[in-house]
């Protein structure tokens, strides 16, 4: 058996030789592992999360958000708007693209222009109002809309406004994003490894000059949260989005690694059909409401770390936060429910496989059985739950958004509104009055009279449940101590440029 | 020349298998619900956009067309573009082969020597003491879920200890050797106990057999007469087990590709079906039909050169 005792040791010496190896040296780029993709490079063709962080990187908006929130002059330095309030004349800054070549006015005009009108634009919604985009000479912007427009500069800081070189885009087509894209942001691409990380490398020509602070960075893909969270704690990873809400204190009790729980504008909620009994009953609605003790919701899902939601809004500018919201009041629900049509039928939760929705669920089923609201759950999916909720084939569905601007108005369109395209997020919600108001609120430019219009939609969509407002949940995100200034704003943007890496 | 005619054969009789996997895959992905489009484009897209994209990638024509054409595409060398990313399927397997066949191969390299070591230790020493404690290792190794065992290794070696990394594929041949040995040795834990009980099977069987007591009667040494014959003769079957197994890893990696976050083909995989990225599943089932069929050829053509009574 003497070369079993020669095996072991050979063994023995790899295994010490494997284990030695270094970790990641001080001008390694910075590592940002997060469950969601990047799918395309091209900022008008998706509006999915892990999209909406990358289009921020590489691709400069007219507008930024300043590290307070409030708007600053991005690729413009300044603007005007005409008195009647539809006419807004930019003036752009001297900046080049990464490949050197000026941005222009009519760069600017073709990069808004694509978004509004472009078949395979995803969101279209934020330059609805925009009437004609035009060039006035090299570096001025004439931008006319339909009405006066309350959030038209705020919506110019949305992630798909980002601005992209005409000449490629004409150029290359559509391969003017799979490979090496023109950028206009403070990154380019080093490498896109579709499904497994892209690699951003600093862009020389960016306008704010002596950013970015670091030497690039690589965002990386790892849909599994546990792993996130060993990569954090071992040190592979120097940020990573979403922990779960179980090991949050772990992370922040360990040395070396921070966690803040940085305001976000998610909104947890239940939707509720209302395209068919027993929810488009109002009753039945308020009666589901009432039974759901909101406060011990978003203490048991999130161990404490989410404030109660109460309103249908997320925390998004004009945010009615001292609206005290639905209370859990089971016996209040029962006489609602007697009053109704609602005969105790088994009603559908659409329960999607992300995340601890399956969790949520169970919690708003044990919820509803105690005052005779009688279910089940069907987990199904990302795929599936997005084709059976626009489609109304759904009673009920916990689920979550968030607004990729403070402006609320485009929140207030996708979640409220019965006529604006989306049905009250497929809930068929529709009540004449809060449409009216949201056209008049986008319309309105004074702020104090803005603000009643969004207080008033707040009051009639939660009263009348809309949906089921539950708890507003801070980004969990976990960042090491190797890095010094990232954070996440609530528009989903990183402040990737301004990181700076410690020397070791 | 009988061997090239029945390797052509052989390989001959891929053409139906691919016909019919292509066509089980194609309707399975195609009828499943949910919607790459809307997965693609994001929560807020409008129903325009979904619907033009929907047709342009022509979704909308009737299922039959689809397929014909799909396949009328394969014959010519093409399998598609992926729906999410704008890519070529077949650049996007080969970008995420290396580091399954890396994986497979660190596997099979920690595997087999020990399963033999193990096997013959635990034949030559039937019912003693190290016997027991080898079958009942196995045992132990053969319950343990394989994605509870690779968070367990992860959190020990990789977050506790420090030793290895607990993800990704590593830059070069150490670096892979370094960022694939908890995956590897996660896989192995179970591999190992079922090619171990097969392999010392065999070896009882065939030290028990009526030439061993022959070759015992002649005055043959047990050492000569185990290593000559028994453990030759055993082989065979172990190595069939192997190759179905290696089969079966190429498309079951995914749990520890998975848990260690390796860019591996299971990843891919996996992200695809969720993201109903039909060309890029229906182009993974054909490569793991491809090598499937390859793997259990190469281990006929093995066997028939260990053993000349197997035909091809």
């Amino acid at each position: 058996m003497h070369w079993h005792g020669n095996a072991a040791a050979g063994i023995a010496m790899a295994l010490s030789l494997l284990a030695a190896l270094p970790a990641a040296s001080a001008e390694a780029p910075i590592r940002i592992g997060s469950p969601y993709a990047t799918s395309t490079l091209d900022p008008m063709r998706s509006a999915a999360a892990g999209n909406i962080e990358t289009f921020g990187q590489l691709y400069s908006r007219l507008l930024r958000r300043g590290a307070d929130g409030a708007l600053e002059p991005g690729l413009a330095v300044s603007w005007d708007i005409s008195a009647d309030g539809t006419v807004v004349t930019l003036k752009l800054r001297d900046a080049n693209f990464s490949d050197g070549s000026p941005i222009s006015a009519a760069d600017v005009a073709f990069s808004l222009l694509r978004v509004r009108d472009d078949a395979e634009s995803a969101y279209a919604a934020p330059l609805q109002q925009l009437k004609e985009a035009r060039a006035e000479g090299d570096k001025t912007v004439v931008l006319t809309l339909k009405h006066p427009f309350a959030p038209f500069l705020g919506n110019l800081e949305v992630f798909n406004a980002g601005i992209v070189s005409k000449a490629d885009v004409e150029k290359r087509g559509k391969d003017a994003f799979t490979k090496d894209p023109v950028t206009s942001g403070p990154y380019m691409v080093g490498e896109w490894r579709p499904n497994d990380r892209l690699i951003l490398k600093p862009n020389p020509n960016y306008w704010r000059v002596g950013y970015p602070k670091n030497a690039g960075a690589e965002l990386i893909e790892v849909p599994d949260a546990n792993t996130r969270v060993s990569m954090m704690l071992s040190g592979e990873l120097d940020a990573a989005r979403d922990i779960p809400w179980s090991r949050v204190s772990e992370i922040q009790a360990r040395e070396g690694l921070t966690l803040p729980l940085e305001p976000s504008t998610v909104i947890y909620m239940t939707l509720l059909n209302e395209m068919k009994p027993p929810f488009d009953d109002i009753k039945v609605r308020q009666a589901a409401a009432h039974a759901l003790d909101a406060p011990a919701i978003a203490k048991a899902m999130t161990l404490g770390h989410a404030k109660r939601a109460t309103t249908t809004l997320p925390a998004v500018d004009y945010h009615a936060a001292d609206y005290p919201g639905i209370d859990y009041d089971p016996a209040k629900a029962k006489a609602l429910l007697a009053e109704s049509n609602y005969k105790g039928e088994e009603l559908v939760i659409l329960a999607s496989s992300s995340g601890d929705n399956d969790k949520l669920s169970v919690l708003i089923q044990a919820q509803w059985t105690a005052v005779g609201i009688k279910s089940k759950i069907e987990k199904v999916d990302r795929g599936v739950w997005w084709e059976r909720i626009p489609a109304g084939d759904y009673h009920a569905s916990a689920s979550w958004w968030y607004n990729e601007t403070l402006d609320p108005d485009l929140a207030v369109r996708w979640a409220l509104c019965g006529s604006c395209g989306s049905k009250s997020f497929y809930t068929g919600y529709n009540n004449k009055h809060v449409d009216e108001m949201t056209e008049a609120a986008a319309r309105e430019l004074d702020k104090a009279k803005r603000a009643e219009l969004y207080r008033e939609i707040q009051a009639t969509t939660t009263t009348e449940v809309s949906q089921i407002p539950l708890f507003y949940a801070p980004y969990a995100n976990a960042y090491s101590d190797r890095i010094k200034g990232l954070g996440m704003n609530p528009m989903l943007q990183w402040s990737l440029e301004e990181t700076t890496v410690a020397g070791e | 020349m009988p061997f090239l005619f029945a390797l052509g054969q052989r390989l001959l009789q891929l053409i139906p298998v691919l016909i019919g996997i292509s066509v089980v895959s194609f309707l399975l992905v195609q009828l499943s619900p949910g919607d790459p489009i809307r997965l693609l484009l994001g929560d807020r897209a409008t129903a325009e956009a979904v619907a033009q994209l929907r047709e342009q990638y022509g979704f909308d024509r009737p299922l039959i067309v689809q397929y014909f054409s799909y396949v009328s595409n394969v014959l010519q060398g093409d399998l598609g573009r992926s729906i999410r990313y704008q890519l070529p399927v077949e650049s996007l397997i080969l970008d995420f082969l290396p580091p399954t066949l890396f994986l497979i191969g660190y596997v099979v390299a920690i595997s087999v020597p020990t399963t033999v070591v193990l096997a013959i230790v635990s034949a030559r020493c039937r019912d003693r003491w190290p016997d027991h404690l080898i079958r009942a290792a196995a045992i132990l190794g053969m319950t343990i879920p394989v994605f509870w065992l690779a968070l367990m290794m992860s959190r020990l070696f990789g977050v506790e200890l420090g030793w290895f990394p607990v993800s990704g594929y590593g830059d070069g041949f150490v670096g892979h050797l370094h960022h694939l040995f908890l995956p590897a040795i996660s896989t192995s834990t179970w591999l190992i106990p079922l090619l171990l009980r097969n392999l010392r099977a065999a070896l009882i069987n065939e030290s028990e057999s009526d030439y061993v007591t022959a070759s015992r009667s002649k005055g043959l040494g047990e050492g000569y007469i185990f290593r000559r014959h028994v453990l030759v003769n055993s082989v065979l079957p172990t190595l069939n087990l192997l190759g179905v197994m290696i089969a079966f890893l190429i498309g079951s990696s995914v749990v520890v590709e998975i848990i260690y976050a390796v860019p591996g083909l299971g990843t891919l995989m996996v992200s695809a079906v969720l993201g109903r990225d039909y060309y890029v599943i229906q182009g993974l089932t054909l490569f793991y039909a491809i090598a499937t069929v390859i793997v259990t050829l190469t281990i006929d053509i093995l066997s028939a050169m260990i053993d000349p009574r197997v035909k091809l």
